[in-house]
């Protein structure tokens, strides 16, 4: 079980190179065959994500969630989607329709991107990049771009005000991000991925970091728009910001791309604090997929639980509390691994 | 300490999710209605003195009637009454003028329709039988009196004695199977009565009984040709 | 620098937080609102010219759905306005049953405000814990009169119906539950430091505006004014029974929905006293079925309703229907200092305005 997959896809190789393909066809083949499981991945994780959330939310307030369409209302999502996908395509007269259109295309391949490097298991990762960490994040926010064409192309009050936000939103909530990695970069040595889970073999790096953890998991929620920093979309109050001019399966796109990103996000949590795919007993891709859906769950609980927080208090709160937070982290992770060092360790 | 409320309301909804849910199923399960619930106006023709005190307090001119003289007294008999609910307030103010009960609202409160006239209840009452009543809401239709259905079952069953294979022709699925209906109708006079008792009180379940005699009557036959030509 | 432009935005009729149709157009300069413009009438169905054609028994209906979310209030009004007219005495049981409606719409109607004050934050969990508890209000209205939300439950010269047996035991088990329902609106809604923050010192209105805009009810009242009319001039039975009136300091958001959760504990404790007073007897005084008040008669009557001085105003013409008859709704004078508490704030911040207002919009359009 454990190399199910590392036995598919050698085995795989082994067959192409057995019809006369050279080594780096094989490999170039391989690798279009990742793309398609991870594009699978994605959806299906979407599928059943969206279902999760309502359950959730339904239990929370005392309801049972969508319970008509397939055992406990597994296919609404499906029948969501195909509702989505037949419904009208509108684009406003007076949008600037290249970036308009665009928009959501660039989000989904964007959020898609950042698969390339979560290990999601034991040598199960597409590209093992020496500067992992760094991909992740600076293409994750990449993702602010999308949104602003979204508010710019729509050309919507509501629109471009929840772009407005997210952008001011994201870039504030970047820095903090990065900073509290920081911590956990440092101790490992590395900013492969496969090398800070392999740095967790003993000991997780929630215990040693916990400041970090707590400041990372703060702004990688603003980092996802999600509730209780849900500016951009800010139902009561932005109608549905950014996205209040799309219709069907673009609106549907967004929708995709911010549930990938959520998955995205939580795997890179369990990466980086949650010892990854180290685990007793089972595999390791499936310690992976349990670590990832527990911390989905807490973000899903957040959300249900806490009202919006206001603009201004956003940007303070990142500016004012979680930068310095997550700066002196940084210096008494450093001052700690210097005494250790010097202690011989 | 700031952040503890954010950890409360977090174990509150914790507790909540996994405690039970409140929620009805709603058309498998039905709602508890109180007494009461006002869900939809009826008409009790049979109670009516034609005082014209509902229409005169009803605020939204919902209710309507229409009455002529009794000949050869003073009294009023009523035409048709009509209900149009969907201007109706649910208010209440009718059925409290009403001194003989004739209004009353019954715990029926799905009350969408597909067309804007099949909201309207018309209750008309014939000129010879001011007692039978035609109700275009469907599914509440009063019972026939006594009288009407007896009159009607006579006429049902002269018609299967007389025409049996044609009056059953409907019943059931071609000629051949109307034939044996027939047959099994004329020499059962009970089973005769009792179709006819079907045939004008459900028409549907009629049509069943009628499936089943046929088929069983055909697996009879069956069963006794094989005999037949065991016997040869 | 850059040359920024201020914008015109219309936030409603069709919004999600704008309680059924408001629309107020606001100028903004970024996110912050710079004017805000009220435009009210999107739900007007009429109701003043309505009652000119009906007779004065035949309104009582329509009264109710002034102020839909406490439908029993401004039917309350309403009845004893006429009542005034025509110098009808109610019967003892009647009054009472009249006070535990009114004071459980209360309940019912702060309830909602507190639900919709937590969603229209982006708290959608809270509202449905408040809607929880007031179906078992609804449920109550439901045993009395028959309707759950626009109850017509009141009549001149009484109530429609006795109090069915179910009743007491529900409202006294209601009473009991409800320290627990505090509590948790206490823990996930009011403790909660992300609502504090976007509620403390928001839409701060000083008493002197308050007055001068006739701001009532708890809007009021949030402002540190002494001012019920439960006890200004009690009506009805007010009198008799023992009740605080809960004030604030600050006029903000925040107090606003301070003096609503205090009023409904307050609300809890005139229905047990009514509830253990409650005595025998009529529920409906011999009222005449054609009531034609004298010409010339004109009255003026006012109860606290739950979102304020809710008045009636009719004058009579010797007819059977009203000549004139004005309402003088709370939600809409309240409404009116929207844009002065709402100037330089953030959009933000009025939603939440708007949420802790508190207007009901069939009321304010009528
Ligand atoms: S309930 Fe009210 S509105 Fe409806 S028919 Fe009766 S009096 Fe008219
Ligand atoms: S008040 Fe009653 S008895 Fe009189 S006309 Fe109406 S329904 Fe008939």
């Amino acid at each position: 079980m454990e190399h199910f997959f590392l036995n598919i896809a050698h085995s795989l190789i082994v067959w192409l190179m057995g019809l006369g393909l050279s080594s780096k066809g094989a490999d170039l083949v391989l690798l279009i065959v990742q793309w398609i499981c991870i594009v699978a991945i994605v959806t299906i994780n979407v599928i059943v994500l969206i279902w999760l959330e309502r359950k959730v939310a339904g239990f929370m307030q005392q309801r049972l969630g969508p319970n008509r369409l397939g055992p406990a209302g597994m296919f609404q999502t499906i029948a969501d989607a195909i509702k989505l996908l037949t419904k009208e395509d509108i684009i406003p007269s007076a949008a600037d329709r290249i970036i308009f259109r665009t928009a959501p295309i660039f989000f989904i391949i964007i959020a898609v991107m950042l698969y390339v490097v979560l290990p999601m298991g034991d040598g199960m990762q597409i590209v093992d990049l020496n500067v992992g960490v760094f991909y992740f994040i600076s293409v994750a926010s990449l993702s602010t771009i999308c949104l602003l064409m979204a508010g710019w192309g729509s050309n919507n009050k509501w629109s471009l005000l929840g772009a407005m936000r997210s952008v001011a939103q994201m870039i504030s909530y970047e820095i903090p991000l990065a900073f509290s990695l920081l911590g956990v970069i440092m101790i490992a040595g590395s900013l492969s991925l496969s090398d800070i889970v392999a740095a967790q073999n003993n000991i997780w790096f929630i215990i040693l970091q916990p400041v970090a953890f707590i400041t990372f998991f703060i702004a990688a929620t603003a980092e996802l728009n999600r509730g209780p920093f849900d500016m951009p979309e800010a139902e009561q109050e932005l109608t549905a910001g950014a996205y209040t001019e799309y219709t069907g399966m673009r609106w549907a796109l967004f929708f995709l791309a911010e549930y990938t990103n959520l998955v995205a996000v939580s795997a890179l949590a369990s990466t980086m604090f949650l010892g990854g795919w180290h685990g007793p007993w089972l595999p390791s891709w499936i310690w992976i997929i349990i670590k990832t859906y527990l911390v989905m769950l807490i973000f899903m609980w957040m959300k249900w639980t806490f009202p919006r927080i206001r603009m201004d208090h956003l940007m303070s709160f990142s500016w004012k509390v979680l930068i310095p937070v997550t700066l002196a982290n940084i210096l008494v992770t450093g001052a700690g691994i210097q005494f250790l060092a010097g202690m011989g360790w | 300490m700031k952040g503890q409320g954010l950890l409360k309301g977090l174990y509150i909804t914790l507790k909540r999710a996994v405690g039970k849910d409140i929620t009805i199923q709603y058309p498998e399960q039905m709602p508890y209605l109180q007494d009461r619930f006002r869900g939809c106006l009826h008409f009790d023709y049979t109670k009516c003195i034609v005082c014209g005190l509902c229409t005169k307090a009803c605020p939204n001119n919902v209710l309507s009637y229409e009455s002529r003289q009794v000949e050869g007294s003073k009294k009023k008999e009523l035409v048709s009454y009509t209900i149009d609910l969907q201007y109706c307030l649910f208010c209440n103010l009718c059925v409290e003028a009403c001194p003989t009960n004739t209004l009353y609202f019954t715990h029926d409160f799905e009350l969408s329709r597909y067309q804007r006239d099949q909201i309207k209840i018309v209750y008309e009452i014939p000129k010879e039988e001011p007692s039978a009543v035609k109700v275009d809401l469907k599914g509440d239709a009063p019972e026939p009196d006594e009288t009407k259905k007896e009159k009607q079952l006579a006429a049902m069953t002269a018609a299967l004695q007389k025409n049996p294979q044609k009056t059953v022709r409907k019943m059931v699925e071609n000629d051949e199977d109307a034939e044996i209906l027939a047959g099994i109708l004329l020499e059962d006079e009970q089973k005769l009565s009792r179709m006819a008792a079907l045939m004008i009180a459900d028409r549907e379940k009629a049509k069943k009984v009628a499936v089943a005699f046929v088929n069983k009557e055909k697996k009879d036959r069956l069963k006794g040709g094989g005999a037949e030509d065991e016997s040869k | 620098m850059l040359r920024t432009e201020q914008f015109t935005i219309n936030i409603g009729p069709q919004h999600p937080s704008t309680h059924g149709g408001l629309h107020v157009e606001a100028v903004m300069d970024g996110e912050f609102i710079v004017d805000a413009i009220v435009h009210l009438g999107y739900v007007h169905r009429s109701v003043e010219k309505i009652a000119e054609s009906r007779t004065y028994p035949q309104y009582v209906p329509y009264t109710s759905r002034l102020d839909y979310l406490a439908s029993h209030l401004p039917t309350l009004g309403y009845c004893q306005a006429v009542e005034k007219m025509l110098g009808v005495a109610v019967p003892e049981r009647a009054e009472y049953i009249r006070i535990i409606m009114a004071e459980f719409s209360r309940i019912a109607s702060h309830l909602l405000f507190i639900g919709s004050c937590a969603i229209d934050l982006g708290a959608t969990t809270g509202l449905i814990y408040c809607l929880r508890d007031r179906e078992r209000i609804m449920d109550m209205f439901e045993m009395t009169s028959g309707q759950r939300l626009i109850a017509s439950y009141m009549r001149i010269g009484g109530v429609s119906e006795d109090l069915p047996d179910t009743f007491i035991p529900a409202a006294r088990s209601f009473i009991a539950d409800f320290p627990e329902m505090i509590a948790e609106y206490d823990g996930l809604i009011i403790g909660n430091e992300i609502l504090q923050a976007r509620l403390k010192g928001v839409g701060r209105l000083n008493a002197d505006d308050a007055i001068a805009y006739g701001v009532s009810g708890p809007n009021l009242r949030a402002c540190g004014i002494d001012y019920d009319i439960r006890k200004a001039e009690p009506y009805g039975i007010y009198d008799r029974f023992d009740f605080t009136v809960p004030l604030a300091e600050n006029g903000d958001s925040w107090d606003r929905l301070l003096v609503r959760m205090e009023e409904m504990q307050q609300s809890i404790h005139i229905i047990e006293q009514a509830l253990n007073q409650l005595p025998e007897g009529e529920v409906k005084a011999k009222v005449p079925r054609i009531i034609k008040p004298a010409e010339g008669i004109e009255v003026y009557h006012r109860i606290e309703s739950s979102k304020g001085e809710l008045g009636y105003y009719i004058v009579a013409d010797g007819g059977e229907k009203p000549y004139r008859l004005h309402v003088r709704a709370p939600s809409f004078i309240n409404l009116m200092v929207l844009p002065m508490i709402s100037k330089g704030g953030k959009l933000q911040d009025i939603i939440a305005n708007i949420a802790t207002l508190d207007p009901v919009l069939g009321e304010s359009d009528r």
